[in-house]
Parts: C-alpha cells; structure tokens; sequence
C-alpha cells in the first residue's frame, strides 16, 4: 500500500516536472522574444500558449536518425542517462514540509553526484555521436562541469556548517522562517560562487560552451534528432529546475515565506525556483558567451579561492559564536 | 595616440561587476517596451507613398495600350538585367517604336526604381502591390499582358482617380525641373521635391509611426 503510495507521487512529480519543462521552454522564448522587442510564439493557440505541446508531438513523431558511424548502444543511452540522472536527483527535494519523496539524510551530496553524473550523458553523447562538433562539445562539458563542480561543492560546505546537515529539510529548517534567517546574508559570498557555477553546471548562457551554436552547430546533441534531442533538452531544463531549487533551499528559506498559504504550501519555494528560472533566462537574454580560457580562468582562480575563502571565513565565525 | 579600449573601472565597480548589471537592467526595460512585430497576415503594414512593389506597364487611357516608347533606357539602367524589350518601328505614320512583349523577370528584380525614375513617359511603375507570390515561376515572369493587367488591377483599387495619380519615383528627387524630360515634370508632393523632400532621418517626424510602434522610438 505504501509502495502504490510512493508511485503515485513519483507520477504526479513526474508529471509536474514534465509540464513545467515543457512551459518552461515557453516562458524562456516568451521573456527571450520581449526582451528582444519580439512577441515570441503566437500562433499555436492564445499567445501561443499551446506551443510547447505542439514542439512536443513535433519531436516525438520526427525521424530518430542514429549515424552510420556511431556507437549505437552509447548513443541510445546518452541522453537517458542524462534524463534519469536529473529526474533522479528531484526525488530529494523537498517541496514544503513534509513534502518530499525521499528525505535522505545525504541529500545535498545525492544531489551533487547526480549532477555530475548527468554530465556523463554528455560526455557520452559527444564521444558516440562519432563527429568532430559533439566530440567537441563533450570534451568541454566534461572540463567545465569538473572545473565547477568544485566550485559549487565549496561553495554549499558553508551552508552545511551553518545548518549543521546535508539533509535538504532540515537546511531549510535551520534557516528558520524570518527573511534574516536565510542563508543569503551570511552566505553571499557563497551564494555569489554558487549562483556562477550554478550557470556552468547546467550548461547555460553565459556558460554554453559545449553546445555553442556559433562554434559547435549544437555541441553535443549535434547529431541527435527527434526525441533523443527532446530528451536532452529536457534533462537541461530539468537541470535548471533543480539547480534553482538548490539555490532556493540553501539561501532563499525554501518553504518559508513572509506568511504560510493554507492551501498549497510550497508556493514560496516554487515562486523562489520560478524567480531563478527567470535571471537564467535574464542572463541569457543579456549576456554573450564566455571564451574558454576566460571559463577556465574563472573557475579556478576566482571562484575556488573565493569558496575556500568563504569556507574559512564561515567556520571561524561559527567556532567563535557557537 | 593613445587608444584605451576598456574603459578603467574602480575596484567597487570590479566587484559588483556594474558593465553586467547595466545590461541586466537595459534587457529588464526591453521585456516591458512595446514589441515591434507585426502579425502580418491579420496586421497589414502601411504602404507609405513611394512603396516599390509589383511592377506593372501604365495604360495609357487614349490608346488603351502601354505608353511604352521603347528607348530601352530602362533595360540599360537595370542593374540586375531583368527586363526584356522587344519593339518593331512603324514605318509607315511617325516612325515610332511600337511595343511587341516587354518581359520583367520579377525574381531577379532587386526592386531599386531605377527604371521608374529613367523612364521619360512615365509609362513604368513599382505598385504598392507587394503580395504576388505564386507557385509557378511562369506568373511572375511578366510578361506585356501580365504587366498592363498589374497596373489595371492596382488602378481599380486605387482611391484617387487614375488620371491624377503621380508615382513620386516619375519624378528623380534632387534634380532641376528643367533638366527633366517634359514628362517627367509633374507635380509630386512637397515631401518629394526640392528643398523639402523627406529621405533618411526627416522620415520620422514627418510622418506618423506606424501602430506597432508607436513608443521608444527615441530610446
């Protein structure tokens, strides 16, 4: 009975998270269009409102080409790995109190590891594709992410000395439910890293390195088509969604808001992820593409020193106050 | 001389990285600026005077045929070489060319005007005509017929009668009256002659943006 439990929620979360990807891409064109003075979609239904479910049967009855040269089960299995990976990493997340699916006691960490293993998709994606774009492509998400994984990684043992846990409810908790208590003001130097590298992990302007148009066609997902690119774009923006409700969690209070909403309790949390969602694609309307050597240089000698800073700086605090 | 390309910052600006947050802000106040797309087929745009669309051969109301003399100025100053002249001369009266097929290959046409400002009768005109396409090649290669009915059917829709219509391209901008042939000195409106005529940037104040834009157009 709990099992039957437990898989009705994964579905609805699933669903959920779909629907929200599949308007996310809505959203992102819509604010990209008027940032731009465009309108965005408006032909499929109201102000194109039903888009997104016309790209979608659009993908999903396209012709799946695999190339002649490809690796073919590394190929099939790229982007699912990517998919699952992501998808894998929302069971930890903790929606309002009490609302989450699994609420381990190693979230953060969980979290971290499926990321990187997301970019093994990538990186698997870019070698089996058997072409120069997405090879390319692959090797550099597979720097980056390295490259900023740390970044990010040292960036949260901050949030874990405050809180004193990895478990994503109980950081929530310990930032208390007044606007002080969040992690922002004693973390900002932490949020700052973490924001940054929040960007290159999800592979996002200004950090699109391995799948920029101008240089690589589509870097890694150059040779996929169809649904396996539907996939892909999917654990992208599914990315997004969860590095956002990392962001909202660790720093922003989760949950908390500036008063409880009887009914739906994780509007604060999902208006937070919705306000991430929004500088991502702020940031893509605005900002070009870094150079990757700039990349590089950013991530190893500004962010990783200013995240080790912060860690010192954090700890010492906390030893002489607590 | 010394060129400094990146202007020099203050350490605060370095911090707080204020070249991006100026950027940021530029993009916030375009979200909420007015878009500038026209849903074109719902929302037509303004044909403004001047327009060079569909070509078509004017019908000269006397003899009901082009006034066409061909002096094949037109064919010469076409830079893309679109237009096709055949004529034969009339022996017999004045010694006048008369027209057999005129042929304007509308795809290779770069829509300059050069051969409406060239023509000295006047009898050449761009419509404010700028839906034609078509499926087959064959109906937008014109040919006499097809070019004579173009002007027919822009003359139907026209709001002023057709004796009175002057295309502004009949008469070349910039030029003394009396270094015109004697067709071509025609009455335009002001905007177009002499002192007052409206080219690049006057464009704007003296005409009314269009609806979709009808804001920032000073930022």
């Amino acid at each position: 009975m709990h099992i039957i439990i437990l898989l009705i929620e994964i579905l609805a979360l699933f669903a959920l998270v779909m629907l929200h990807v599949a308007y996310a891409t809505y959203f992102e064109r819509k604010i990209i269009g008027h940032m731009q003075v465009r309108l965005g979609p408006m032909r499929v239904g109201w102000h194109g409102l039903l888009q997104p479910i016309a790209d979608g049967i659009k993908s999903f009855f396209k012709e799946d080409i695999i190339p002649a040269g490809a690796d073919r089960p590394t190929f099939v299995a790229a982007p699912i790995i990517c998919l699952v990976a992501m998808l894998t990493s929302l069971a930890v997340l903790p929606l309002a109190k009490g609302w989450v699916l699994a609420d381990i006691d190693i979230g953060l960490l969980f979290i971290f590891a499926m990321s990187s293993l997301a970019s093994y998709g990538v990186v698997l994606a870019g070698w089996a594709s058997n072409s120069k774009f997405s090879f390319l492509g692959g090797l550099r998400s597979m720097a980056q992410v390295i490259s900023y994984e740390i970044a990010m990684g040292l960036s949260l043992v901050g949030v874990m000395l405050l809180s004193g846990s990895l478990n994503l409810s109980r950081i929530v908790e310990a930032q208390g439910d007044s606007i002080l208590g969040m992690y922002l003001l004693p973390q900002c130097l932490g949020f700052f890293v973490f924001f940054i590298s929040m960007l290159a992990e999800t592979n996002r302007v200004p950090f699109d390195l391995p799948e920029a148009e101008t240089e690589l066609v589509s870097g890694y997902c150059t040779e996929y088509s169809g649904m396996r690119y539907a996939i892909f774009f999917m654990a992208e923006y599914i990315g997004m969604m969860v590095m956002a409700a990392i962001g909202t969690i660790c720093f922003l209070g989760g949950w908390n808001g500036p008063f409880a909403v009887p009914f739906f309790p994780p509007l604060w949390f999902v208006l937070k992820v919705y306000l991430f969602l929004f500088i991502f694609i702020w940031i893509r309307a605005t900002l070009p593409r870094y150079r990757y050597d700039q990349l590089m240089d950013l991530g190893w000698k500004l962010l990783i020193p200013l995240a080790l800073v912060n860690l010192v700086l954090t700890a010492c605090i906390k030893a002489m106050i607590g | 001389m010394q060129i400094q390309y990146k202007p020099k910052r203050t350490w605060l600006a370095t911090i707080f990285q204020v070249e991006i947050l100026q950027g940021m802000a530029l993009t916030l106040r375009r979200l909420f600026s007015r878009p500038i797309t026209r849903q074109y087929p719902e929302e037509k745009p303004q044909i403004k005077t001047g327009f060079r669309g569909q070509h078509a051969l004017v019908r000269d109301p006397a003899t009901g045929l082009t006034k066409c003399v061909g002096c094949m100025r037109c064919a010469m100053v076409c830079p893309s070489r679109c237009i096709r002249i055949r004529s034969h001369k009339e022996k017999e009266q004045w010694n006048r060319r008369l027209i057999d097929d005129y042929r304007i290959e509308a795809l290779r046409c770069v829509y300059c005007g050069y051969c409406v400002e060239v023509c000295p009768v006047n009898a050449i005109v761009l419509t404010e005509v700028f839906e034609y396409g078509a499926y087959d090649r064959q109906s937008i290669f014109f040919n006499l017929e097809q070019l004579l009915t173009n002007w027919d059917r822009f003359a139907a829709q026209m709001d002023q009668p057709v004796a009175d219509y002057v295309n502004p391209f009949w008469r070349p901008r910039g030029l003394a009256e009396h270094t015109l042939p004697v067709g071509k000195r025609l009455a335009v409106t002001p905007e177009w002659s002499g002192e007052q005529q409206v080219v690049g940037r006057n464009w704007r104040q003296h005409h009314q943006p269009e609806k979709s834009c009808k804001e920032d157009v000073d930022v």
